[in-house]
Parts: C-alpha cells; structure tokens; sequence
C-alpha cells in the first residue's frame, strides 16, 4: 500500500496547515477562512502607490438568507471585483454592505452595491467622517470612482450602530455582531464577529506587518486591544496583512508598537523637545520591518505628542 | 552689492532660476493679498542666515503641522512684525505678530491647519521699515476640517508652559479653536468658528509679542518662542477668546509652574 502514504501525508499536511484557509478559485483570490467567510487579502503598498485601490483585505459572509459585504475596497473597480466575484461563489442576495470605517481603501468601492434590497451598516460616526473627507476623496481619488466622479458615490450607511451597543445582523442562521468602538485607529472603528464559526473581522484595529497608522487615539486603540483580547476568536481577519488564528499573537506586535511610541513621546514632552525635533527624532526600539514606516510613523509621532502633551 | 541686483544675476543662471521659482511661488491668494497689506511696498529677500521658514514638505499631520522661523543674530531684536500666509487656506493671514523692538527673538514655531497643497510664507518688517519674506511648499490634505483630536475636552483656556532650558518656551492653551468648516461627528451638524483671536506675551511686566491670531492656528493652539537671551521672569500669557470675548491668562514664574487659568 505504499500509493497510499503520499495521500496520508498530504492529508496530514493540510491539517496541519497554519490556516484552514483554502483559496476559493475565483477571479478575486478570495479566501474561505472559515465556512461562509471569504476575504480577499490586498496589497501592502502605499496610499499613492499604483495599485493602491486594492490594499485592504474586504470580503463577505454568507447566511441562509443573504450575504453581507465587509469593506468595499478603494474604488469603484475593486468593488465591482468583489461583487463579480460573490457571484461565483453564491446566488445568494447581498443584503447588508458593512464598513469597517471611513478610510478610502475600505469603502470607495460602496457605489457599486447601491441597491433597494441592499442595507449600509458603519458606526454612528461614520456619515460626519464621510461628509468631510467627500471633498478630499474626490480631489485625490476621483480616478478610483466612476466617470464622473461624484460625492453620491461615496455612500454612507443607513443603519448606524451606537457606541454603547452591539448591534446584530441575521444573514438567516447566521447572526454578525458589530460593536461600534470608542476612538482608537479613526473615530469610527466597527469590529464584525461571525458568531456561527468564531471569527473577527477587525477592521484597521488591527494591522499585521503594516505600520498601524494612528487617527484617533493611541491610548484608545491600547484600551480596544486590551477588549479584543479577550474576546478570543478563532479566526481573524485584520484589516490590512495576513490572516491568523491566534489574536493576542497577532496584537502583539501593534501593542508593543504603541507603548514604544508613548514611552518615546513622554519623554521627548519631558525635554521640552517641539513637535517638529520630536517628529525628526523619535524613534523606537521596534525594529524597523514594519511595511511603510517612513510614511506612517512620522505621523503617528505627531498625533500621539499632541494626544499626550495634555496629561 | 546692492541687494536689488540680485535678482538679475540669479536671472541669467537658469538651475539657480528654479531655485528663485521655489522661493516665491506666487498662487492667487498671495496676488489678492500682497496689495491689500502692503501696497505696492517692495519685498525683498533674505538668506538663511538673516530669516528663514521651515516646514514639513509633505507635512505628517495636516490639522497640525509645525512651521519653525528663524531670525539670525543680525535680525533678531530688529523685527517689529511678522505675518505668517498660508496661501491655499480657507482663512490664509495665520497671525500677524508685533514683536517688541530689542528683544531678542531667534525662532518662532507655530502649529497650523494646513488645507491642501499650498506655499506658506513668513513677511518680516523690520524696525527700519524693510520687508522681508520667505516661503516654503507644503502638501497636504484636509488640515482644516480634520475632526476634533484625541485630546478634545479638559479645561477651556487652561494655559501650559514648556520649557526647554532658558531660551526657548512653549506655550499652548486648552482650546478647540474649531475653524468652522469641521462636522461634529456624533450630530454631523457642523461646528461654528470659536478659536483665539488674540494673543500677548509679557516677560517681567514688558510686553514681548502681541499677535493677532485665527482659525489657521491647530485645535490647542501653540507657540513656541525662542531668544537668543533668556526672557525675564515671570512670564504672562494672555489670550482672547471668539466670540466670547472671554480672556484667558497665565502667568510662569522661572523655577515653579504656575499654570492657572
């Protein structure tokens, strides 16, 4: 029976794969992380980099009754990738489009969803942080919209979920959490949990090789940390960089990050060091490998001195 | 030399041309504005080592970028104003700041809005009535309808000094100086203007600098003064509030922190 054994091992190997991710096989790469949850993992690259309309990881969760749509992508094409590409997987209905926040690779591809039967979801936040980045998305996005490029493009949601209250979406036999987050990566973060197969879509709370960039609040995002933490999911799916089954690992790196980042500002505020010497100078003891730290951490540097200069 | 042949040397030397372009780009607001402050007054320019303007080129948080003068020895004590343009914003004048004759003023640092891609330039005049301008490029998006930061809250007016050694001081004031064009995220009702409209330091009972100030200023509105000797002590801060009129003052004694409202 020796034909045998290379299947046993082949078998063996698939099951002790670090993921029990399996590629879908459509035109979108998408990933069946766990059953039901497809996500398409986007590029590392920079926010003016070419290919930048697909660098964050977007996908959808498919119910009994319909499907719901997690991030769109950063333009009009990718979101109609996404589209075309739930249709190979299901005939489904899309009825929910679920942003993770407002930041353009997460939602300039909403247009192509509009529909009567299709609900938008994000946190209570989320439509003031559209109406004043409409401006700006259209003066350096408007390749990635439609011809013409239009403010109506750039959808908000109809359904919003308060801070104070998880909010629960039947996809039929199968239910989503959302839970809108206090200030932490933006000021409008939502996290999307599929209770029927463990897994936690983060959203940009949590970056895996890419340097986490810091919109809202540093100590915000550590207090969300701490929560995720404990909510112990068996897959996650995070916003930007590779999927994972172990989260406190995942975190780890961001966490270390952030406290690096605050013990640095502290004392640079101690000195009496500007903004500006503290934006030249601060560095971390973390190493260098996160992806686009020469854009990202100079910034970060920023917001977190003017978040602790305060104390 | 005569400084006004300098222009037409720098003229027939085509690199040192583009180097010209840099420092005086010229967009519509500066064009409207230049008549309006100052005639038809010429404006000449100055090196590095008499004045010059820093800021970042792409700058890494537009709702607060640092811009940094510096006067060197042979100007500092001769600036009587100073008046900071960002072209491309919404509201370009940041500040025009007076500036007592003889005190010693190396570097003044502002924290800025800046909206989009824009030249921000410094005019100085001098106590013999010369103007002098510098400028630098900037881009960036989106500085003046940035939400609220992290920091939002506290103590309206509540004044901080910082500080470093006995030549430099920051100080920056509690205050959301919201520039009218940010959204309230929670109402998406927009925010009216409220920002510091004016601003006096005093060193030993003697004025230092008085400034007219706006909504270009960053939320928690900063400045950061350096002198090339140190300033007396006790140091006053006073700022005033739009559209309350409310003022705010503090007062910095060397050795002890008072910050009180």
């Amino acid at each position: 029976m020796d034909r045998a054994l290379p299947w046993g091992a082949l078998l063996a190997a698939l099951l002790a794969a670090p993921q029990s991710a399996a590629a879908a096989g459509d035109r979108f790469n998408l990933t069946e992380v766990a059953p039901g949850n497809f996500v398409h993992l986007g590029r590392q690259l920079a926010l003016d980099a070419p290919g930048h309309d697909d660098i964050a990881n977007i996908g959808f969760v498919v119910g009994q009754r319909c499907v719901a749509v997690i991030d769109t992508g950063g333009s009009t094409r990718t979101g109609r990738a996404l589209l075309g590409a739930i249709g190979q997987h299901t005939k489904k209905p899309i009825c929910y489009v679920i942003n993770t926040h407002v930041h353009v690779d997460h939602v300039l591809g909403n247009a192509v969803f509009v529909k009567d039967s299709v609900q938008f979801v994000g946190h209570e936040a989320l439509p003031a942080a559209l109406d004043r980045s409409r401006s700006l998305f259209l003066q350096s996005y408007s390749d990635d919209l439609d011809a013409p490029a239009s403010g109506a493009q750039i959808v908000g949601p109809r359904i919003k979920v308060a801070a104070d209250r998880d909010l629960e979406l039947d996809l039929g036999a199968r239910r989503l959490r959302l839970r809108a987050w206090p200030r932490a990566h933006t000021d409008c973060d939502l996290t999307v949990y599929d209770e029927s197969t463990d897994t936690l879509w983060t959203g940009d709370l949590l970056f895996v090789r890419r340097t986490p960039a810091i919109d809202g609040s540093v100590k915000g995002w550590l207090s969300v940390l701490d929560e995720l933490a404990n909510l112990r999911p068996k897959h996650i799916v995070p916003g930007h960089g590779d999927v994972s089954r172990h989260l406190v690992q995942s975190i780890a790196p961001e966490r270390h990050y952030f406290e690096a980042l605050i013990a640095n500002v502290r004392a640079d505020l101690a000195q009496g060091k500007p903004l500006q010497e503290a934006i030249a100078t601060a560095d971390t003891s973390v190493s260098k490998d996160w992806l686009l730290w020469d854009v990202t951490h100079p910034h970060n540097v920023a917001r977190v001195y003017q978040e602790l200069e305060w104390e | 030399m005569n400084r006004r042949t300098v222009p037409l040397l720098v003229l027939l030397a085509s690199p040192a041309l583009s180097a010209a372009d840099t420092q005086f780009p010229s967009t519509g607001a500066w064009q409207f504005l230049r008549p309006q402050l100052y005639g038809a007054r010429d404006i000449g320019e100055v090196g590095d080592q008499l004045m010059s303007i820093e800021a970042p080129a792409s700058t890494p948080d537009p709702s607060a970028t640092p811009i940094v003068l510096r006067f060197g020895p042979d100007l500092s004590g001769r600036v009587r104003q100073i008046r900071v343009i960002i072209d491309n914003n919404p509201s370009p004048v940041v500040t025009t700041m007076n500036l007592t004759r003889g005190v010693p003023v190396d570097e003044i640092d502002l924290r800025v809005r800046i909206d989009r891609f824009t030249s921000v330039r410094a005019i100085a005049e001098t106590d013999d009535g010369h103007l002098e301008m510098r400028s630098t490029w900037v881009n960036a998006s989106g500085g003046c309808s940035a939400p609220p930061g992290a920091t939002q809250g506290g103590t309206l007016g509540e004044i901080r000094f910082r500080p470093t050694g006995e030549r430099a001081m920051q100080i920056s004031i509690r205050h959301p100086n919201n520039s009218g064009f940010q959204i309230d995220p929670r109402t998406g009702d927009s925010i009216p203007p409220h920002y510091i409209s004016h601003i006096r330091l005093l060193a030993g009972g003697k004025a230092v600098m008085e400034a007219d100030t706006g909504i270009s200023f960053s939320e928690n509105p900063t400045l950061r003064i350096g002198t090339s000797q140190p300033l007396g002590s006790p140091l006053t801060f006073e700022a005033t509030d739009e559209p309350t009129q409310e003022h705010f003052s503090a007062t910095w004694k060397s050795g002890a922190d008072t910050s009180t409202r």
